[in-house]
Formats: C-alpha cells, sequence, structure tokens
C-alpha cells in the first residue's frame, strides 16, 4: 500500500467516534418504564458498588449531589386526572457521545466495548464534558470526601475513590464487566454469556425492569428487545445514539 | 574546584554515608505500621485476598425476609445482593436492604454493654463489661422470680418469628410472665383481624399479584412498602409483561403513592371511605347478576345500602367509575383486590378489609391462581398472639403507670418514636424501675434504658426467617453472619441464653447458633422431599450454601363461608379526631424509605432521593397545589401542622396528586437520639397522632386525626434533586397507546423460580 | 499636535514618554501596592483555599458546572482584542489617531491574556494537570484531543499570547533605544538589552516597518480565530442556547466592542495619570466613540438575531433557555445588560458624548460591566436550563468566585502599572510621524539626537 494510501486508511478506521468499526461487545441496557416502580433501590445499589460519595445535606442543598444514576420525575396533568411518570436517567454511553469530543485530555473515550469510559487519573477537570452532556448525566467531585468510620470500611476495592477535581459517571459497572470477561478468559477462552454480568443497578431491581447484555450477541435479552415497538431512546433527535434503551410506558384505556 | 586532600575527602564520603543511612533507619521508623507489608502465609480461614467470598443471609429490615448474598472481601463486607435463588425476592433487593451494610458500619453503633450512670434519658453511660451488665439485669429478675413475682418483667421485642421467637417465648415461660410482646409501628393487625373475621384465618394470606390480570388496590403501596414489596415487585413485573394480556392496575387512595405512580388509573376517594367503596363496587356486581353464587341472597341483604348513587357520594367517586371498576373487577380477572395502610389505618380499617375480602369472594378470586391463596402452616414458629396493637401497647404504659412492671426488657423496637402521641408513652415507661435495651443503636427508647446490652446486627448473627407474608408456599430461611463481629456485643439470642441461665434456666443450647441448628434439625427430622439429604449435616450446608429452603405445599383451598362471615360484611363511615371546622385536613402519615423511621441513620437512605417527591435529608407537608393557593402558601413556607394532641413543623410540598382536604408526611425523620445523620432533622409525624383505635383490631387509626395548617412566616429551600417536575411537551417518557398490549409488548424477558 | 499654538517638538515627545518610566511620584508607588495587595487578597489567597479545598469553594453546581471563572476567561480574552483592533487593524487602515494609543492598547491585549491563561489555571479541578493539554512527548504515549475545541483554545491562545509578545516588543524596540539614549545606571543596561543594539538606521528602520505590517495582517486572523474558537467550547455542544451558529461572529464583535471599550478606560486613565493629555486628545476619543456605536449596533443586531432565531425555532429546549434567559432568575442582569450595551452607547451618535472626556469613561465601563453579564449569561442561563426538565438548576456565584473576579482586574491592573514604567506607553517614533518635520536646528542647539 502506498504512503497515501496508508493515511487514507488511517483516517477511514479513526474518524468515527466510536474509533471501532466493530465493537467486541457492544454492552447495551434496556429499561421496561411499565415495569419500572421508581422504588430508588438501583441508586442505592450503584452507590454501594461504586463508593460513591456520602455528599451531604449542605452539598444536596447547593444542587452538588453525586448520583450516577438519578430518577426523573414528570406529573402529566392536574388533579383528579394526574399521572407521574418516573424514568430513570444514567449515563447513556452514546455511541456518538458528544462528551468525547471535547475532553481536551482525551480523559473520556469510546472503548471497544461500546462503553463511555471515565479515566479519572487524566481527567484535569475542566467539566466541558458535563456541559456537552444533554443527559446531564455527568457529575463533578466539588470536594474530596470522607467517610465517617468505619463506613469507609464497605467501600468497594474495585472501584477508585475519586479525588476532588474529577468528573464521573456511570460505568456500566465496567470492573464487573472486566471481571467477567476475566472468568470467562479463564474458564476455557469463551465469550462472556448473557447474563453472567449485571451491573448493580441492573441485579438488584426488584421488578427486573432493567436488562444489561451485549447487542452483538443476538441471542441476548436486550437484542430481544431491542428494535421493539415499544423501544425508544431519549433525545433520540440529538443522533446521540445512546446504548440506553428504554421500553415505553403502556397507556391504558381505562 | 577547591582543593581536598585524601583525609578530608575519606572524612566527607564517611560523614555522608552515615548521614544517609540515619536517613533511611529514620525513614524505616517513622513509618506508618501499615506500610509494612505482612504477608498472609497463614491466612485466615474464611477469605482469600483479592478474592470475594459470598455469604447468604436473611434481610431484616422489614418483615419481608429477602434472601440475600453478601459479597466479603478481606473479611468486610461490600455488597449486599438479592439470593436469586430465594423465592421471595429472585436477585432482587431493595434499597433499604442495600443499605444494610450502612447498619454494619454505622459510625454510631452502640459497640459495648453501657449502664446509666447519671439521671435517665441523660448522657451518663458509661461502659461496663457483659458480667456486670447481665447480672445487674439477671439479678433483678432472679429476685422477681424467686418471689412469683415474674409478671412484673415485661418482654418489649419487634416482631421476632423463627429460632429466636421461640427462644423469647421459652424464656417468658420461664420467668414467669405473660407479658411478652411484638411491637412494630407497622404490623398489619388489621389484616389479620379481617382474615379472621373473614374466612377464619391465623396467617396471612398470599397475594398472586404476579398472576392477576386485574389489581384493585385499596391504598396498597405494594410496590414500597406494604408486606412484602420486593415480591409484589417482581410479581408486577410479571403480571404486566409476558405473553399474555397486560396485568391493569387501579389504585384507589386519597394520596398518591408509589404504587399509585404504577397504576392505569388513580381513582382518589375520600380518606377512610375506601370499604365504603368496595361495598359499592360488591353491591353492583351482587345487583347485577355478575355474581351467581349461592348464597346470592345473603349477600343482597347484607349489601342493601351500598347503592352506587350513596356510595358515590360519600367517598366523592362517581357512580359510573363504580360500575366501571366493578365489572372490569368481575369481567377481566382472574382479577385481585388488596387493602393497605390508606385503607387499613382507619376506625373501619378491620370492616374495610372484609368488604375487600368479600369483595375478593365475590368475584371468585379465592383460592385461585392471580387471587387470594392461602399459605400453609409456617414451618417456624410466628407468634401472632404477641403482637402488640396499639390498644395492647397502651394497657402496658397503664400497667407501667401503675407500677405493675418492674423489669422492661427492649429488643431493637424504638415505641418511643413510633408510638402514636408519644410523649404519653415515654412518660408511663418512666415509671419502670429497670429499663434494659438489647438495640445495637441509641435510639429514643435506649436513651431511656438504665442498662444496655447492644446485640450485634443481622449481618453478624445467626438465626432464621420464614417470612409471614409468604409466597403460597413453606419457605425458610438461615442467616448467618457474614463478617466477625466488629464490637464488643453479641447475639440477641445468646444475650437471652445468658440471662436465662443466669436466672436459672438453663435451656439445653450452648449459643444462638446450636439453638437454630436444633430447629432446623427438627425440620429436617420431618423430612419429605424438600429436605432430601443423607445427613443433617449435609442438609444444613446446603440449606447455608442456597440461602433458602422451601417446601411445595401449596394449600389446597377451597372456601366456603359460613353466615356470619356474610353478616359481618358492613363498614361505617370513618371517624377523625378533632373538628372539621377547626382541623380542615386529614393528616396521612406514610412509610417512607426510611420505614417506619428505622432507616434514617443510614446515610444512604438520607441520600436516597424520595421516590415521589425527590427531597432528600429532611420532611415536608405534602398540599394539593389548589389548597396551598387558598392558603397563600407557596413551596418552602415552614408551616406549622397542628392536631388536637399537639403541633410539629415542616415546610410545604406542591403535590399534583393528593385530595385537597388531605395533607401528608413521610414517617421516619424527626429523630432526636438516633445517631449524627438522624438527629434533629425534619418532624415525626406520629407524635401528633390522635389515639384513635380501630375496634376492630385495637391498631391505631392512623389516618384518623385531624389538623390545620398555619404558615409561621418563614421560608426554607426544600432540598431535592428534582427541577422541574414537567416534560414542557419533550416527550421523554413515552408512552405507547394500549390498544393492542400483546402485539406491542416485546418485554424484557423475566427469570423467575417456578413455584 | 499639528496646528497648536505651541507645537510639539520631537523632544518633548522624547521627555514626556521618558520622564514618565523613569519620574516616579508617591502616588504611583501607592497604586502599584494597593494593585499588589489586592491581587493578593483577592485573587491568589482565595484561589489558594480554592486548591486546599477543590472547586466546591466556588459556587458551581450540577447541572451548572461553569460559572464565572469561564466567563471571565472569556471577557478577558475578548478584553484582547483591543490591541489587535487598534494596532493592527487600525494600521493597515493607515489611520493616524492609533499612533498614540497603540502600545498601551497592545499590551491591554498581552495582560488580558495572561489574566485570561490565569483564569483557565483557576476554572480546571486539577490544575497541577494543566500541562497535559499541550503536546508533549511523555512516558504515557498520550497525546491531548485534538479534536477537542478546549484544545484549539490551547493551540490558539497560545499562539496569539506568543504573537502579541512578539508584537509589542518589536515595535518598542526603537523606542527602548530612544530611552536607553536618555538614561544611565541599571535602566542604561536594561534597555540597552531590550532595544538590541538598534542604532536607527535606514535598513533597519525599513526591515522594522516591514515586520511590523507582516505581524499586524498576521495577527489579524488570529485574533478572528482566537476567540471564534473561544466561542466553539460552547457552540460545539450540541445543548440549547449553545449550539448556535452565531455564536462565532458574536463572541469576536463582542470581543472587539469589550476591547475598544477597555480601550477607553486604559486611555483616560493614562490621560489623567500619565500626564499624555497632549498626545491622547477628544479625536482619539471622538474616534473611538464612533467605533463603539457601530460595534454596539452590530452587537444589537446579534442579539436580535439570537432572540428571533430561538423563539421561531419552536423547540422548546432553545425556548425555554430564551425565556429564562429574558425573563427567569437571571433576568436583571440580560437588561442591565440590554441597557449598557444596547442602549448607552447609543450616546456616542453625538459628537458632544464622544468628546467628553468623562461621560466616555463612565460609558466604556458601564459597556464592560455589560460584556462581562453577556458571558456570564451565556454560561449561567444554558447551563441552568437543557433539555431535562427534571435536571434544571440554578447556579449562583460564591463568595471567593466575586473575590476572584475583582482580584483579576487588580492582577491587570498590577501588570498595567508595571507596564508603564518598563515601556514606553506611548509610542515615541509613530507619534512623531504624526508631527511635521522639525525646522532645521543648529546641532549645537538640540539637546538630543534625532533617533
Amino acid at each position: 500500500m502506498s504512503f497515501l494510501d496508508r493515511i487514507a486508511e488511517g483516517w477511514r478506521k479513526n474518524r468515527k467516534p466510536g474509533y471501532y468499526e466493530n465493537f467486541d461487545y457492544h454492552w447495551t441496557m434496556t429499561i421496561d418504564l411499565d415495569q419500572c416502580s421508581g422504588c430508588g433501590a438501583c441508586v442505592t445499589a450503584c452507590q454501594a458498588e461504586n463508593n460513591l460519595p456520602i455528599v451531604g445535606e449542605k452539598a444536596f442543598a447547593k444542587g452538588r449531589e453525586v448520583k450516577w444514576l438519578r430518577m426523573e420525575h414528570y406529573w402529566e396533568g392536574e388533579y383528579p386526572d394526574v399521572k407521574l411518570n418516573i424514568i430513570p436517567m444514567l449515563c447513556q454511553h452514546c455511541d456518538n457521545a458528544p462528551c468525547e469530543t471535547v475532553c481536551p485530555v482525551s480523559a473520556t473515550y469510546h472503548n471497544q466495548d461500546g462503553l463511555n469510559t471515565q479515566i479519572y487519573n487524566r481527567c484535569i477537570g475542566t467539566r466541558s464534558c458535563a456541559v456537552y452532556c444533554p443527559y446531564e448525566v455527568r457529575y463533578f467531585n466539588y470536594n474530596d470526601h470522607t467517610w465517617d468510620s468505619p463506613l469507609d470500611q464497605q467501600l468497594n476495592p474495585d472501584v477508585s475513590v475519586r479525588e476532588k477535581g474529577v468528573m464521573e459517571k456511570c460505568t456500566f459497572c465496567i470492573q464487573r464487566v472486566r471481571q467477567a470477561k476475566d472468568a470467562a478468559k479463564d474458564d476455557g477462552r469463551r465469550r462472556v454469556r448473557d447474563g453472567e454480568v449485571q451491573p448493580a443497578c441492573v441485579q438488584t431491581c426488584p421488578s427486573q425492569a432493567m436488562a444489561f447484555g451485549d447487542r452483538n450477541d443476538p441471542e441476548s435479552k436486550v437484542s430481544q428487545t431491542l428494535d421493539g415497538p415499544r423501544a425508544y431512546r431519549v433525545l433520540d433527535e440529538l443522533n446521540t445514539k445512546s446504548s440506553v434503551v428504554y421500553l415505553k410506558k403502556v397507556g391504558t384505556e381505562a | 574546584m577547591p582543593n581536598i586532600d585524601r583525609r578530608d575527602f575519606i572524612k566527607l564520603v564517611g560523614a555522608g554515608g552515615v548521614g544517609v543511612g540515619a536517613g533511611v533507619v529514620l525513614r524505616e521508623t517513622i513509618r506508618d505500621p501499615r506500610e509494612h507489608l505482612i504477608p498472609h502465609v497463614l491466612a485466615p480461614e474464611d477469605y482469600s485476598s483479592g478474592v470475594a467470598t459470598w455469604y447468604n443471609s436473611v434481610c431484616t429490615m422489614c418483615k419481608s425476609g429477602c434472601g440475600i448474598s453478601v459479597r466479603t472481601r478481606e473479611g468486610r463486607a461490600k455488597k449486599i445482593e438479592g439470593n436469586p435463588s430465594h423465592a421471595v425476592n429472585q436477585g432482587g433487593l431493595c434499597a433499604l436492604g442495600q443499605a444494610g451494610l450502612q447498619v454494619l458500619y454505622n459510625p454510631d453503633r452502640l459497640t459495648g454493654p453501657l449502664i446509666q450512670s447519671g439521671t435517665r434519658g441523660s448522657d451518663g453511660f458509661n461502659q461496663v463489661t457483659w458480667d456486670a451488665g447481665l447480672g445487674r439485669v439477671a439479678s433483678r429478675i432472679d429476685v422477681l422470680k424467686a418471689a412469683g413475682r415474674g409478671d412484673r418483667v415485661a418482654l418489649l421485642t419487634h416482631g421476632v418469628g423463627g429460632t429466636l421467637a421461640t427462644l423469647f417465648e421459652r424464656f417468658a415461660e420461664s420467668i414467669g410472665t405473660p407479658r411478652l410482646h411484638h411491637y412494630d409501628y407497622d404490623h398489619p393487625h388489621a389484616l389479620y383481624a379481617a382474615n379472621h373475621q373473614f374466612f377464619g384465618e391465623q396467617h396471612l394470606p398470599y397475594y398472586d399479584v404476579k398472576n392477576t390480570r386485574y389489581l384493585l388496590s385499596f391504598g396498597a403501596d405494594f410496590l414500597s412498602s406494604w408486606l412484602s414489596p420486593v415480591h409484589h415487585s417482581l410479581g408486577f413485573a410479571q403480571s404486566r409483561g409476558g405473553d399474555h394480556a397486560r396485568g391493569h392496575l387501579v389504585q384507589i387512595e386519597p394520596r398518591m403513592s408509589l404504587s399509585g405512580a404504577a397504576a392505569d388509573e388513580w381513582v382518589p376517594a375520600k380518606t377512610g371511605t375506601e370499604g365504603i367503596l368496595a361495598l359499592g363496587l360488591a353491591h353492583h356486581i351482587v345487583a347485577s347478576g355478575l355474581y351467581r353464587g349461592s348464597d346470592a341472597d345473603e349477600w343482597r341483604q347484607v349489601l342493601a345500602g351500598y347503592e352506587l348513587e350513596k356510595v358515590a357520594a360519600q367517598t366523592d367517586v362517581s357512580a359510573d367509575t363504580l360500575e366501571h371498576l366493578a365489572e372490569s373487577f368481575v369481567n377481566k380477572g382472574p382479577s385481585l383486590a388488596i387493602g393497605g395502610d390508606g385503607a387499613a389505618n382507619n376506625t373501619n380499617g378491620v370492616d374495610t378489609l372484609v368488604a375487600i375480602n368479600a369483595l375478593n369472594y365475590l368475584a371468585g378470586n379465592i383460592g385461585r391462581a392471580g387471587g387470594v391463596l392461602f399459605n400453609p402452616e409456617p414451618a417456624g414458629a410466628i407468634p401472632h398472639n404477641r403482637q402488640a396493637n396499639f390498644r395492647d401497647m397502651m394497657s402496658l404504659a397503664a400497667a407501667a403507670r401503675g407500677d405493675e412492671i418492674e423489669v422492661l426488657i427492649i429488643n431493637d423496637t424504638n415505641p418511643v418514636f413510633t408510638m402514636a402521641d408519644n410523649p404519653e408513652f415515654a412518660a408511663a415507661m418512666s415509671n419502670v424501675p429497670l429499663i434494659v435495651s438489647l438495640s445495637s443503636f441509641m435510639d429514643e427508647t435506649t436513651a431511656i434504658a438504665d442498662v444496655v446490652l447492644p446485640s450485634h446486627v443481622y449481618l453478624e448473627s445467626w438465626g432464621d426467617a420464614f417470612p409471614e407474608i409468604g409466597v403460597g408456599f413453606s419457605i425458610g430461611a438461615v442467616s448467618q453472619p457474614v463478617v466477625a463481629p466488629l464490637y464488643n456485643t453479641q447475639a440477641t439470642g445468646d444475650i437471652v441464653l445468658e440471662l436465662a441461665k443466669r436466672t436459672g434456666d438453663t435451656m439445653p443450647w450452648s449459643s444462638m447458633e446450636a439453638c437454630v441448628k436444633d430447629n432446623w434439625r427438627a425440620i429436617y427430622e420431618q423430612s419429605d422431599s424438600s429436605t432430601q439429604a443423607e445427613s443433617f449435616d449435609t442438609f444444613w450446608t446446603s440449606l447455608l450454601k442456597a440461602g433458602v429452603w422451601g417446601k411445595s405445599n401449596h394449600r389446597d383451598a377451597t372456601v366456603t363461608l359460613d353466615k356470619s362471615a356474610i353478616a359481618g360484611v358492613g363498614v361505617q363511615a370513618p371517624e377523625f379526631s378533632g373538628d372539621s371546622a377547626d382541623y380542615p385536613f386529614v393528616l396521612q402519615p406514610y412509610l417512607s424509605t426510611m420505614h417506619d423511621g428505622r432507616g434514617a441513620n443510614l446515610p444512604w437512605v438520607q441520600e436516597l432521593p424520595d421516590p415521589m417527591t425527590s427531597v432528600v435529608y429532611g420532611s415536608w407537608v405534602e398540599l394539593n397545589p389548589t389548597t396551598a393557593e387558598e392558603l397563600s402558601l407557596v413551596e418552602g413556607d415552614l408551616v406549622n401542622i397542628e392536631s388536637p394532641e399537639g403541633s410539629i413543623q415542616a415546610p410545604v410540598l406542591l403535590f399534583p396528586a393528593i385530595r385537597p382536604d388531605v395533607v401528608a408526611m413521610p414517617i421516619g425523620q424527626g429523630h432526636t437520639n438516633y445517631g449524627r445523620y438522624a438527629n434533629g432533622r425534619g418532624a415525626n409525624p406520629l407524635e401528633i397522632l390522635s389515639p384513635l383505635i380501630d375496634e376492630g383490631s385495637g391498631g391505631l387509626a392512623s389516618n384518623a386525626t385531624r389538623v390545620r395548617i398555619l404558615a409561621t412566616g418563614d421560608h426554607v429551600d426544600i432540598v431535592k434533586t428534582s427541577g422541574k417536575s414537567r416534560d414542557l411537551g419533550r416527550d421523554i417518557v413515552q408512552t405507547t397507546s394500549g390498544d393492542d398490549h400483546t402485539a406491542q409488548m416485546n418485554n424484557i424477558p423475566i427469570t423467575v423460580i417456578p413455584t | 499636535m499639528q496646528g497648536d499654538a505651541n507645537p510639539l517638538k520631537y523632544t518633548d515627545i522624547h521627555n514626556d514618554v521618558v520622564a514618565s518610566i523613569v519620574e516616579t511620584g508617591s502616588n504611583y508607588y501607592v497604586a502599584l501596592a494597593t494593585a499588589l495587595a489586592l491581587t493578593l487578597i483577592c485573587f491568589f489567597f482565595p484561589w489558594f483555599y480554592q486548591l486546599y479545598y477543590g472547586i466546591g469553594a466556588a459556587g458551581m453546581n450540577h447541572p451548572g458546572v461553569w460559572g464565572t471563572y469561564l466567563a471571565s476567561f472569556i471577557f478577558w480574552i475578548g478584553l484582547s482584542h483591543s490591541g489587535t483592533l487598534l494596532s493592527c487593524v487600525l494600521h493597515i487602515t493607515n489611520s493616524s489617531w492609533r499612533k498614540a494609543m497603540y502600545r498601551s492598547a497592545e499590551a491591554m491585549t498581552l495582560f488580558s491574556l495572561v489574566v485570561a491563561a490565569m483564569m483557565v489555571m483557576v476554572h480546571v479541578g486539577r490544575p497541577w494537570f494543566i500541562h497535559w493539554t499541550i503536546p508533549y512527548p511523555n512516558q504515557m504515549e498520550m497525546w491531548p484531543n485534538f479534536r477537542s475545541p478546549l484544545l484549539f483554545d490551547v493551540m490558539a491562545i497560545t499562539t496569539y499570547i506568543t504573537g502579541s509578545t512578539v508584537f509589542i516588543y518589536m515595535g518598542s524596540i526603537p523606542d527602548f533605544a530612544a530611552v536607553r539614549d536618555r538614561t544611565r545606571g541599571w535602566r542604561n543596561t536594561m534597555y540597552s538589552l531590550l532595544s538590541l543594539g538598534w542604532r536607527g538606521t535606514d535598513t533597519e528602520w525599513h526591515r522594522l516597518h516591514w515586520a511590523y505590517t507582516f505581524l499586524a495582517v498576521l495577527i489579524i486572523p488570529l485574533a478572528v480565530s482566537v476567540h471564534s474558537i473561544v466561542s466553539w467550547d460552547f457552540a460545539m455542544s450540541i445543548v440549547p442556547a449553545l449550539h448556535q451558529t452565531i455564536f462565532a461572529p458574536y463572541f469576536v464583535v463582542g470581543a472587539i466592542y469589550s476591547g475598544t471599550a477597555g480601550i477607553v478606560t486604559v486611555m483616560f486613565v493614562l490621560r489623567k495619570f500619565m500626564d499624555f493629555g497632549e498626545y491622547i486628545t477628544e479625536l482619539h476619543f471622538d474616534n473611538l466613540g464612533k467605533l463603539l456605536l457601530v460595534l454596539s449596533l452590530l452587537w444589537s443586531y446579534i442579539n436580535l438575531v439570537e432572540v428571533f432565531t430561538g423563539f421561531y425555532s419552536g423547540a422548546s429546549g432553545e425556548i425555554e433557555a430564551l425565556r429564562y434567559r429574558l425573563f427567569g432568575f437571571y433576568a436583571p442582569l440580560y437588561w442591565e445588560m440590554i441597557t449598557f450595551c444596547a442602549v448607552l452607547p447609543l450616546l456616542c451618535a453625538f459628537k458632544r458624548f464622544r468628546t467628553s472626556f468623562v461621560p466616555m469613561l463612565f460609558l466604556s465601563i458601564a459597556i464592560n460591566i455589560g460584556m462581562y453579564t453577556e458571558r456570564f449569561l451565556i454560561v449561567a442561563t444554558s447551563l441552568s436550563r437543557q433539555y431535562l426538565p427534571d435536571a434544571w438548576g440554578l447556579y449562583v456565584p460564591s463568595a471567593v468566585e466575586i473575590s476572584i473576579l475583582v482580584g483579576t482586574l487588580a492582577l491587570f491592573t498590577t501588570l498595567f502599572l508595571l507596564f508603564v514604567k518598563i515601556f514606553p506607553s506611548v509610542s515615541m517614533y509613530e507619534v512623531k510621524e504624526t508631527m511635521d518635520t522639525p525646522k532645521k536646528i543648529p546641532a549645537a542647539a538640540s539637546g538630543g539626537s534625532l533617533a
């Protein structure tokens, strides 16, 4: 191949935001809004698994909560014909992520498993990724956090504790994905099977309203529901190509 | 470079070397001891570094008895997950269950026995040895026992079952006291009474939510706090999804609960009229000929007076809606009607729940899948007769006031906080000469104790659970310690055993672990296919490994009602305290994520935005926006909520889905002595509840208090995470029309354990 | 100047400017000490506190992750366009009235950029790693992300600072030489080094003029691109109110506008306190006023376009953000901005107003306050109102942020005060170009050289 051809090929390969023509795994999450009750178990599970800080009332009052997964509430109508729609909002791991473009030091990038990853020790804290994210699911550490001993004994050793000045967000429990891939490799170099890895939120959901799996595997749970008539993505019109697919609530005739 | 001769050079090098050496030595000596690597040549038995060890146990944060699997690393508990094999929760776990780790590692845990050296309720607790603490209590009991006055000892524990319940029974018996009470604020007394009255059943039935296609919920927040929320959530999801007609949920309540938010229809009936509404539906079902049972005449007789127009006026729900609900209930079956706190906690609570049972009966839901199934006899002890309702607690208080009680032993229950109008109760208790608490935390009740003998928390203890709410068949699980005890505490069972020993009743078990094992030996010995192990030890090991035991012994339920059951159906109008002119609103206190307040000392629970309102770290009072406007109040205005019993303060929150004549407050905040995360935060609505009793059950009618709202002039910024809770047409939560459910379903397939 | 009763001589100019450097009254020291003290107290100490405590010392939150630091950054970059306009654009158009002012304007540019760079360090969460934005070979084998507009910023601003430094230095060489020839002792040594042995030969003048023009031509597109790139920090996002193509011209116009207003302020100060009344005259203010009027009209037009397109877009996100900006919590600031930047400058249509020094001073300060408000509003209101209404929030600056804002002014003032004592703040040789050439004077009676 000539020199120019090699450049052209490299250009073709790397110009796509996701960097990869083919994702090795393409982790996807589906959330069935008809079954989600909005109980918030997933929020606490995420907090426990990922060493999320206990920010305290003052920080909450200032609007500095750190909750990688939050419940959004939307009321419809007025009393007595009133409805409440609750939707869990977390990092959508967009294949066309606006946050990845803007980080000046590449602290957030799309890995070969389709995850939007955050490299804590590369982040210099410009917070432009949080500005660019239309789902507003990125959370900044405005100060160092402490845990009143012995609460710190609960911290998960597989996840770093972030220092001040660093941005963080949902990772689809990448530490669990990593461990599952390692376990699969030890078990005869096979691929991770559907259901072997579940992020903390998916695992704890009392209604089992969430599912997590590999889109590249046509037999996985998520692949079954991805193209269904109820599947949709939030803010789809922005073409972020998110990896979190919601299943529409069902409105009924009484 | 200046000239250096050889001697100077050597001196310099020597001095330099000594200096460096000294520096190294100095550095080594001032090293933090943790920096010295200690190789784990002989690691402790229960862990390998870097590898997680999982233990199955049972969550005790509420009475559902969900099975949990706890991940531990290097002897520390890291994460609690639901046990996928346990039929109650099947791998799921609620937020409070997840927060159990913070019960274990809470900085405000009691670390050892204490004796109050100052005045009661003061800060004068001194650390003592177990011997001293136990001795103080045992000697007092001994004296009473010897004098034949064992009945002056009272035992007040939270609702325990299984082995611990048996231990308490045995202990009470050995002392010779009838005063053994289980007290939980949220015990469904009315539900038990209603099931006893209508079906003659001692135990709670199993509500088969997963197979129902039309769920009519009368104020039952079954997805969040009623009976067994995790199990119900799973069932609800199954009824909504799958290859079948989608389950329909109607929620009838004055204030929208989380279950109401998930409902297809929300019907805001007047407080306390749910039973009348149910009978209105029943009337229509019988009158329109939808019910064709042989006892139709008796029904017609007893339901006369519940015509739809009359009921519509009383309940504030249109007759059309009532008719439609009644017909759907019968035609869109299998259907199921359930009644929860909203309906039950009124002065007509038992009658309301009986009416709901009647509704189920008339629609043919009793004993069929998707309806009301009866649980078999539980395999472990569940002493219903010990559950103290409000009337019982008032009697206990009267007995205390009347100097009939000399020793009060309290185990992990907090009546000083949860009893309505609780200052009275606390005052009565202060009359008891010796109060002992076995709690793991300092709380409002433990604060007035004289001796504290702190228990292990559930993650450090042996025990077992036979969830009463059940799953339709016998189920049980053993809870085991997942970490070594952190502090100088003991398992509750061991404390009881020790006290028994010191008061002359040496029970045949050396420890709680042995006691649990023994009780399970009995289960093993009544062996049938469910145990299927060659020896007890194999059984025990597999039991701990699975984390659950079950027996597929569904009860075949054919129900014939006797005439008196039918004749007993009827609901009076609810009564309320206070004059409606002075106190225009009905206060509805409801269980929040903190449950009855027990979760308030867990920072994760304080930081979990409330599922309906997204408020954190505080209390609030929910007002309908119209009501707020009439009172010239905006969100955040601090108001006094005054009942005939007293007054508390909370900021106003505008809540679109509540009746204009009702105000609601979450239970759980307002602690004064429950640790750094709970203290001085919010207000406790239970304080101002009027002591109205549901005569049918003796339980507290917690929805029967009228209040008035008075502005204080102050304003606070309510701390909540939601910005604007309207989606401005941006279609963030999309809804599909429900015309063709089956074609549109395509749900996430759920993994369930076949029953 | 020309036509005056007492025409200025070349020597007058030299004496005045050199005196401004060499002779220092106590007022100056007081001013410098105050500025320095304020810089330390208002800028550095709060910044060190923030380094210790975290960005939490500021008022930022979720979703208001950007605040006054970024607004200040953009504001100071905007101010830096003053020098570019006066120095370069007006140089190419051969306008004579710029000649007295442009040196100070260029200094403003340089120091604004320095302050803006400081604001970046204050703004990021971990400034001790800010060097990772520079593409240097490292053991991590990581380049910065060249697709990021923030990195375009780094490149553009570095280039701009470098260019401006070279530009101002190069243009000052003949003046350094002039000062060298009139001072003794340590000053003589310093200016000898700075003037690089300038002798004033024809060749040197020719080369200087050529190099100067060359750089001037290069710096103009640089200035336009720098602020366009800064605007793309916002415009390349996809969130409402920020994702607009008008941002590049909007910011550039705004920059030139606020830069020009900044020049008016600085010129007033120089006139007053450095005794440059004969060099900076009504003519200058008159022309600056005309410039301000044009820029104000342009700015108003762009704002109208923004409002117009926002509302007719029909997009809920855009309309909400705009409505919030006009009528929400920050509405008073919005209308203050409109008053100061669109309404008040219309006074510059009147020559009476343009040629009155004090009113022009007040107007220029008002314009800059309005321009700062504009930057702040872009940041704060857009982040408050994005796509998901549930995530809407409110950001309010904290005391640390206000203090640092005041501190940037103090820092700028300090730098400028130092500047006037080192650089000749009026360009001697260019001013001389506007004067009649001197009549032949017998060599014995002249006081100095013609350099």
